[in-house]
This record gives structure tokens, C-alpha cells and sequence, in this order.
């Protein structure tokens, strides 16, 4: 399912202005990055796909529906969001009635909304604490449980609001996961994170913003390549982009594969 | 997000006084303006004391409008209501069918200086008075320290709990919580968005217990502080006059009262 | 300065133990990070050197956990405060919210132990000055930044002259500036001297550039231990749940295919990183 940003700007009630005309087209099945600074704008945008945030001026459709004309409740059978704390959403009593309560919402059959939440609960790694309390977990397992409860809703986009904060390897490899098995899947995914290594190796767009307006938009490789613009959007380059450009290896490697392929047509 | 404070720093008179003796001054417009008989004592502490005070402290500004955003729709509001429903009151206007009743009017005029001289009071105590330093001061001369403390976290942690609440709401809401609608539908829609907040909260307070700690708070032994509270012997006269002063208020109006 | 022997603690309600059988011995000066898998037991050392565990949370302990010449065991937790100093990742939790300026909010720990005002002034200041907020003083601790926050944090314990220094995770709810920042504070306070630091963090490629040594914990147990080169560029590591940074990941690969040299250690930060990429295989 496709979104289409036109010339979105947005004030909050406070006067804070926090978008200022911005404009993107995000096609079904991409998976896109937004990276920037606290304060840059990015949370503010994407609070719009699912109609949080309503425009101040222009318009945002996500699948053909203006985010105006529809409920929140509505927009959430099309745009999962998934939040940065988990602690701000879980309440039920058990695992695996916290992953029901999304495909619920939306009109699922306890069957449906079972199968869809033991599938998800599977997907993360929680089958065998699907019995348990939420607030027995660790905080890492909560937040793959808040993914699960979002993932289990089907919904054609998904929205992660800093996935790997708080992960250790194994919990970001299974996020990596998640994130290839919903490309694969055609669905659209969207990221914010500050984990700009993570962000290079699994979207393969980057969109970079800076004061509430898109400073760079295209292919991860490119993006990563524009060193000037990145330091204006106070984002550190990748691990590997750094290290290509200290050998002086050209072009801007997201994975360790791509940079030791460079490094072997360096050598040759 | 800064912390729920009305204080005006003015470098005023006020702002200078042993937060034990504002709060004295504070409690004798109160108890003068409640204890003393008659529907107009409390007009008269609001106008010779409570107003020349904010003048003096210079915050009249902030002062009145605060005081009328609140005092005024409730003036109306009590007026019009005690003044056309009082049953079996004297008429002394006719509205068409309706009738303003003297008793109705004079109740609600009492209410409505009641409601002036105990808001202006605590107005006026917020609007000169920092409350950390009062709440030091309390502390100096024997309050419960753990008691002055969750005042003062209380008005800081207010306008965090606020924003909490507020990404509960839009992290349930994008999980499809339908929030609007039918009385039935949002009784239900308040366990998904209490409960996160309540467990939420209690994660904190361990936390913040754990940080109290690590900074010496249950230490036992002397005290110092940072916050310099200036006091004198002429105030510590003062607010033993002050007291004076409340206690006189209450007999005396008892006395007029008989 | 910190001297671990034999530590084995079970939190009240569980049956595992947290930590089981640790010994570690943290000489004066030394910045240590701590690594480890979700649930290896990291914040519950953090918390046994600072004695929260187990004068806060109970539960059993034994062996002996000796911090400063101290039995933390035996010591109740205000003689503590002030020795050894505690950071966790959450910035607003640590903020009294009992004083309505930064410049108060870190001598708050100075007024509980009875430090005179005079001295009080100059050590705020100096802490101050030392975390990177000296122009901040007169401003509510409310209004700054997350990485802002977490530096007041940082200043209202070091102002206590704590002998040890324990960070919980200190940046995870940072970002990359805040990150940044605080590190930067980290490294002026280890060259100002003699703190002796434990950190517990996930970011290999900051621990790498700045500890002194590397402690990996596994199911409560010290598994590995030694300086970052050496530990971060473990081949072991991915088994206890951790990843290395991309240089090593990417010099592995590269070793694998023959594009450099077997013989040498992996990089770990991107100063080894180039050298070791650019000095050619020897013919």
C-alpha cells in the first residue's frame, strides 16, 4: 500500500512548528529509513500515516485514503505503528491476549485474532511466554511483544519507532528478520531509528531530514555517500561507509559483503 | 517541559521574605476572610490586604487574571442560579416569568467572597513564594522531609504524567482502540489506557527511589542547603503577630456572630 | 577499588540466580564496561557494587563484594551514597524534581551529606564546568535536552566525589548527540583521574574506543575479560548473544576471502580498522 505526502506542514497547538511543506511518495513494498536529529521533524511525519496527526496545511493518503476523512481507529487497519516504549501500551494480563487485542479492534473472530497473535508471537521469538505477564518479561522481550501486537494486526504498512534501542545482538537479529520477512512479503515498512548501521543493511531507501524538511531522499547507497548533507542532519555515516572513506575505497557499502567486494576490486 | 510553578520572580518585597512569613501572612487573609462575620468581611480582606499585597509583590497583572478567569464564571454562574431559584426568597427583580430573590443574591454574594479570599490567598502565595523554598523552610522547622519532598516532585512530575497519558492514548489508539463514540465504548476504552499508566508509574517510582538514595536522601545527621531563606528578628516578630492576629480574627467572630 | 569474590545473588521471588560465582577485581582508575546479553545479569552487578543488591531489592547473597575498603554487604546504603556513585539509562527518573534549578538539582546530594554551602558552590560549579553544563546552572532541569538531563545526572553523583563510578546503561535512551556527550564526559572524568568506572552498554563501537578493559557476563558468570582488541575481537562473542563492531566483522570476512592477513588481531575501532586494511598481505 502506497503513501503519498503533498506539501504536508504541521504546527502544534503549542506553535511549534514542526513540518514545514514536505513532500514524499512512498510506493507499496518499499522499505524506507527516515533518519535525523531529535527534533528534526521525524516523528511528527510518520504520526501522520495512521491519522495521530492531522495536517495543518496539505494532505497525506495512505493506500488512496486521505488521512482527514477517517478515523484513527480506521486508519490503524492500514498503518501498524509501533511504539518506542512498550510500557506505554501493554495491559493485559497474559502475552498472548496483549498481541489479541489489535486483530480485536479490527473486527477479527477470537480464532482469527488467535492465530494471527500465536503466528506473531512465533515471528519474534515469545511463543513460549505467550502464558506469561507482560511485566514478568525484560524490557527487550516487551518490546518485542509491542511488535507482535502490531505485526499480528496484518496491516499492509508497518511503522517502527526505533526498533533496536535496547536490543542486544540477538534481538536485533531478530528485528532484521521481521523486517526482511515483511519485504518479502510486499508489505511497506518504515523505520525512524539512530541505528544508522542497522538502517543501511535492510531499507534500501533513506530519507534524511533536518528542521522539519528533507534534507536527502533516494537509495541507501546514495544517501550515505552525501557526507555534507549527513553532518547537516547531525547523522554519523555507517561503520563501513566511514571505513571505505578512510581506505578511500569509492562508493558508500551498507553491508560487510559490499565492502570486502570493494576492497577485492580495490586490490585488483 | 518545565515544571507546574506560578512563580514570578520579581525581585519584589514579597519575593524577598522568609517563605514561613508569606505563609503567615497568607493564613491571616485566609483566616480573616472566612472567620470574621458578615458578607462582606472577606471583600474587604481581598481589597485592603490580599490586593495591595499583589500590588506590592508586583504581580498584580498575572493576579487579577487569574483570579477573574476563575472567580468570575463561577459569580455569574452562582448569582444567576441561588439568585432565581431560591425558594420562597423576596422578589426584587422581574424577568418575565423568573424573579431575582434577595436571599438567593445575598448567599451568593457571601459564596462568591469566600471563593475570592481563599483563591486570592493561595494565588497570591504561589504567584511570590517559590515552593521549594517554602517547602525548605517547612523542612528547617521540623516538617517531614519525605512529605515536603512529594510536594514538590508532585509539581514537577505533573506535566510528565500529562504527556505519558497522552502517548498511551495515541499508542492505543494506532492498535485500533476506538476511543470516541457511545458512553459503553469509552468506559471500556479507559482499562487499556489507565493500566499502562498506573504499572508504568510504579516502574518509575522504583527507579526514582533507587536515584533518592544514591544521592544520600535517607542520610541521617545535619543538613545543609544551597537556597540561602533570608529571615530576621523582625520577621520572626512579625509571624508571631500574625498568629496573634488569626486567633484574634476566630474569636472575634465568634463574638460578632452571637 | 573494587574487589568481587565469590558473588552469588538470587533475586526474593526467582529460583535461578542472577549472578553466580563472580569474581572480579577493578583496580583504582580503571574504566570497565561490562557487555553482555539481555538478561545476563549486568544491571543486577551494577546494582550489587552500588549495594542496592541486596540492601534495596533483598533476595540471597552470598561471597563478598568489597568497594573502597568497604563491605558493601555489611554497610547500609546511606554510608554508601556519596562513595559510590550510581547513572541509570532513564534521564527523568533520576532528577529529584525536589529542586527547581540544575545548579540546586546537583548539590541536592552535597546537602544531604552536610557539605558547608561554601565548598557546595565551587564543587557544583566545577562539576558543572565538567560535564559540559556550565552555562546552565540557573535553568530548570525540566527544560533540557534527554542528553542534557542525563549529564545532570552525571554531575549530581561525581559532585559527591564518589571513589566509584556505576553506569547502567547511561546513553540507551539517548541519541547519537546525547550519546556522544555523554562518552565525552566519561573520558574527561577518567583523564581528570582516579575515578574508578563501570559501565554497562551495548554500543561495541563506543566501548571499543574508550574502556579499558572489556568484562563479557553470560547467565550471571564472567565468561571473558581483557582489553577490548582482544575481547570485542573474540570469536566467541557472538555465542554469548553479542556482535563485534563492523570493522571486525568486516576484517573477518575479509580474512575469510584472503584479502588480508590471518596472522594478525582483528580491528575493533576504525583507527585499527584502516592500517590493518591497507598494509597488503605480505608476499
Amino acid at each position: 500500500m502506497n503513501i503519498i505526502v503533498s506539501a504536508l506542514s504541521f504546527t502544534y497547538p503549542s506553535g511549534v512548528e514542526a513540518l514545514h511543506g514536505v513532500n514524499l511518495a512512498i510506493a507499496a513494498g518499499e522499505a524506507v529509513a527516515i533518519l535525523g536529529e531529535n527534533g528534526a521533524g521525524k516523528t511528527t511525519l510518520v504520526k501522520h500515516f495512521n491519522g495521530l496527526l492531522r495536517p495543518t496545511r496539505g494532505t497525506v493518503a495512505v493506500g488512496g485514503w486521505d488521512t482527514r476523512e477517517h478515523s484513527v481507529a480506521q486508519m490503524a487497519a492500514r498503518a501498524g505503528y509501533v511504539f518506542q516504549n512498550p510500557d506505554d501500551q501493554l495491559f493485559e494480563r497474559t502475552v498472548q491476549a496483549e498481541v489479541m487485542f489489535g486483530p480485536h479492534n479490527l473486527g477479527r473472530t477470537a480464532a482469527e485474532a488467535g492465530a494471527a497473535a500465536a503466528d506473531a508471537l512465533a515471528q519474534v521469538g515469545l511463543a513460549a511466554q505467550s502464558g506469561a505477564n507482560p511485566y514478568d518479561l525484560h524490557l527487550s522481550e516487551r518490546k518485542l511483544l509491542a511488535l507482535a501486537a502490531v505485526l499480528a494486526m496484518h496491516t499492509p504498512v508497518v511503522v517502527l519507532d526505533e526498533p533496536t534501542t535496547g536490543q542486544d545482538a540477538r534481538g536485533v537479529a531478530r528485528i532484521s528478520g521481521i523486517v526482511e520477512a515483511l519485504k518479502a512479503e510486499g508489505r511497506t515498512v518504515i523505520a525512524i531509528s539512530h541505528d544508522v548501521d542497522f538502517c543501511a543493511e535492510h531499507f534500501d531507501r533513506v530519507v534524511l531530514m533536518a528542521g522539519g524538511l528533507i534534507l536527502a531522499d533516494g537509495p541507501a547507497a546514495d544517501v550515505f555517500a552525501r557526507a555534507d548533507d549527513l553532518r547537516r542532519a547531525d547523522v554519523e555515516p555507517p561503520q563501513l561507509v566511514r571505513l571505505a572513506s578512510a581506505l578511500g575505497l569509492l562508493g558508500a557499502p551498507l553491508r560487510t559483503e559490499q565492502f570486502v567486494d570493494l576492497l577485492a576490486q580495490a586490490r585488483l | 517541559m518545565s515544571a507546574f510553578s506560578l512563580y514570578v520572580d520579581r525581585n519584589s518585597g514579597l519575593n524577598r521574605l522568609n517563605p514561613l512569613t508569606m505563609l503567615a501572612l497568607i493564613g491571616f487573609c485566609l483566616v480573616a476572610g472566612l472567620a470574621l462575620p458578615g458578607a462582606w468581611a472577606p471583600y474587604a480582606v481581598f481589597l485592603l490586604a490580599i490586593l495591595p499585597l499583589a500590588a506590592g509583590g508586583r504581580v498584580l497583572r498575572p493576579f487579577l487574571s487569574a483570579a477573574l478567569k476563575i472567580v468570575l464564571p463561577f459569580a455569574v454562574s452562582v448569582t444567576l442560579i441561588q439568585g432565581l431559584f431560591w425558594t420562597g426568597g423576596t422578589p426584587i427583580v422581574h424577568l418575565g416569568p423568573l424573579s431575582l430573590k434577595r436571599e438567593g443574591l445575598i448567599f451568593a454574594a457571601q459564596s462568591t467572597g469566600r471563593i475570592l479570599a481563599v483563591l486570592g490567598s493561595f494565588l497570591l502565595l504561589a504567584l511570590t513564594t517559590r515552593t521549594d523554598a517554602l517547602m525548605i523552610a517547612l523542612a528547617q522547622h521540623g516538617a517531614p522531609k519525605s512529605l515536603t519532598y512529594i510536594v514538590l516532585a508532585t509539581l514537577q512530575i505533573a506535566p510528565r504524567f500529562q504527556a505519558k497519558a497522552n502517548t498511551i492514548l495515541d499508542a492505543q489508539r494506532a492498535r485500533g482502540l476506538e476511543v470516541e463514540g457511545g458512553i459503553g465504548r469509552r468506559v471500556r476504552a479507559l482499562i487499556p489506557l489507565t493500566i499502562p499508566l498506573v504499572l508504568g508509574s510504579i516502574v518509575d517510582i522504583e527507579e526514582r527511589a533507587i536515584a533518592l538514595e544514591a544521592r544520600a536522601f535517607s542520610r541521617s545527621g545535619p543538613k545543609t542547603s544551597l537556597l540561602v531563606l533570608r529571615d530576621s528578628h523582625m520577621q520572626r516578630i512579625g509571624r508571631w503577630v500574625l498568629v496573634g492576629g488569626m486567633i484574634a480574627a476566630v474569636i472575634l467572630g465568634i463574638v460578632l456572630r452571637r | 577499588m573494587i574487589d568481587i569474590q565469590g558473588l552469588t545473588y538470587t533475586y526474593p521471588a526467582s529460583e535461578t540466580p542472577a549472578l553466580n560465582g563472580i569474581d572480579l577485581t577493578v583496580p583504582e582508575g580503571q574504566l570497565c564496561a561490562v557487555i553482555g546479553a539481555n538478561g545476563a545479569g549486568k544491571s543486577t552487578l551494577c546494582y550489587a557494587i552500588a549495594g542496592f543488591v541486596p540492601h534495596f531489592y533483598n533476595g540471597t547473597l552470598t561471597g563478598r563484594v568489597t568497594v573502597a575498603g568497604r563491605d558493601v554487604v555489611a554497610t547500609p546504603l546511606a554510608e554508601l551514597a556519596g562513595e559510590i556513585g550510581l547513572v541509570f539509562a532513564n534521564p527523568f527518573n533520576q532528577i529529584t524534581g525536589a529542586r527547581f534549578t540544575v545548579r540546586e538539582e546537583v548539590a541536592f546530594g552535597l546537602e544531604n551529606l552536610g557539605v558547608p554551602r561554601d565548598d557546595m558552590l565551587a564543587r557544583v560549579d566545577a562539576a558543572l564546568a565538567l560535564v559540559g553544563l556550565a552555562g546552565l546552572g540557573d535553568r530548570s532541569p525540566y527544560a533540557l535536552s534527554g542528553g542534557q538531563q542525563q549529564r545532570v545526572a552525571l554531575a549530581s553523583v561525581i559532585v559527591m566525589r564518589p571513589r566509584v563510578l556505576v553506569l547502567d546503561e547511561p546513553t540507551s535512551q539517548l541519541d547519537p548527540v546525547g550519546t556522544r556527550e555523554v562518552f565525552e564526559t566519561l573520558a574527561g572524568l577518567a583523564q581528570a583521574g582516579g575515578t574508578t568506572v563501570v559501565l554497562v552498554e551495548h554500543k561495541p563501537e563506543w566501548i571499543a574506543v574508550h574502556a579499558d578493559r572489556v568484562v563479557v557476563l553470560s547467565a550471571g558468570r564472567v565468561v571473558l575479560d581483557g582489553p577490548p582488541a582482544e575481547v570485542l575481537a573474540a570469536p566467541e562473542l557472538s555465542g554469548y548473544g553479542l556482535a563485534p563492531t563492523r570493522y571486525t566483522q568486516a576484517a573477518r570476512l575479509a580474512v575469510g576471502r584472503g584479502l588480508a592477513p590471518g596472522d594478525r588481531p582483528l580491528p575493533v575501532t576504525l583507527e585499527q580498522a584502516a592500517p590493518f586494511f591497507t598494509d597488503r598481505v605480505s608476499p
